[in-house]
């Protein structure tokens, strides 16, 4: 396919690992935090692999990564922010309009 | 460092749009605790607790099957505290490591059930001693159901959950048809359409989710 097939897809989200976790942590609601385990085991991805898309999602606004402890554990929590969730319909959008094109000229 | 196969992008955008689906699918049936070990144990609990009381304490106070009159109750206690340890142990598992609101929603939802069973068995035993000992069945058995149909709804109402808003309307109305069909008959009305709705509701949630 061309380049210009694929115009306005973000390319934070547009890789395969980037999208799935996008996309799983999409279907939490708003204000939810996951750990950082659960997510994994969730997505059933290496924590190191995990942690190197985190951080390119993180530099680019789309999530928050907060430490914390639960007593005396840490734990490292994962949120969607606002910014990530409207980039992520965003993204949505793009590929349904690239599925079907919009009639109108 | 970056595998280059994770970064891959894809040429079709329709394989990108079932990753999604696939993704945030799979999150929601991990954090959703499974409707099989919500339901079923309650279910079976009904089936079996209510059916002991129907065949000691029958209609018109008919004893269908001879057996001693605390083993009705002693069976139903034993059920009720294993169907609700599991559900504690199933919902606390399926939240675990989840923080924020819908946590919070999930563990004010299980004090209002303790909170409203603890107040209406309080009630209930104080009145026992006073009302008559036909419609003790009715009492505690149509004031209970009462409670757990109400709170489904509720609960329907916190987690937008239409399959339980039926399960607990469902509950609700057969048991009015229960204490107006009187003492004895509600027992085996809650034991059959209350335990089977329950298991009803197990397997479509199960269904929906899978």
């Amino acid at each position: 396919m061309s380049d210009e097939t694929l115009p306005d897809l973000d390319p934070v989200i547009h890789a395969q690992a980037r999208l799935r976790v996008i996309s799983a942590l999409s279907k939490l609601n708003t204000e939810d935090r996951i750990a950082f385990p659960r997510l994994q085991e969730i997505l059933r991805m290496t924590a190191g692999n995990l942690s190197v898309h985190l951080r390119k999602l993180e530099e680019a606004g789309y999530v928050e990564v907060t430490k914390t402890h639960h007593g005396r554990t840490p734990a490292t929590l994962i949120h969607l922010t606002r910014r990530g969730r409207r980039a992520f319909e965003d993204y949505v959008t793009a590929l349904r309009t690239l599925i079907t094109p919009p009639e109108e000229p | 460092m970056t595998s280059t196969e994770d970064d891959q992008s894809f040429e079709d955008p329709a394989e990108a749009l079932r990753l999604i689906e696939a993704e945030q699918a799979n999150l929601e049936r991990e954090l959703t605790p499974d409707p099989r070990l919500m339901f079923w144990p309650w279910g079976v609990t009904w089936l079996i607790g209510s059916m002991l009381f129907f065949l000691r304490f029958g209609p018109d106070g008919r004893i269908l099957v001879d057996m001693p009159g605390w083993l009705p109750s002693a069976v139903f206690v034993t059920l009720i505290a294993a169907a609700g340890a599991t559900s504690a142990v199933v919902g606390t598992r399926s939240s675990r490591q989840v923080s924020g609101p819908t946590a919070r929603q999930g563990t004010m939802y299980g004090f209002a059930w303790s909170a409203g069973f603890a107040g209406m068995s309080i009630v209930f035993a104080r009145l026992s001693a006073v009302v008559p000992e036909l419609y003790i069945g009715i009492l505690w058995g149509g004031g209970m159901v009462a409670l757990v149909g109400a709170i489904f709804m509720a609960g329907a109402a916190i987690f937008n959950d239409t399959n339980m808003f039926t399960l607990g309307a469902w509950i609700s109305g057969v048991n009015v048809i229960g204490v107006l069909a009187g003492p004895g008959w509600h027992a085996l009305i809650i034991s059959i359409a209350g335990g089977g709705g329950l298991l009803v509701a197990g397997l479509i949630g199960w269904l929906r989710l899978r």
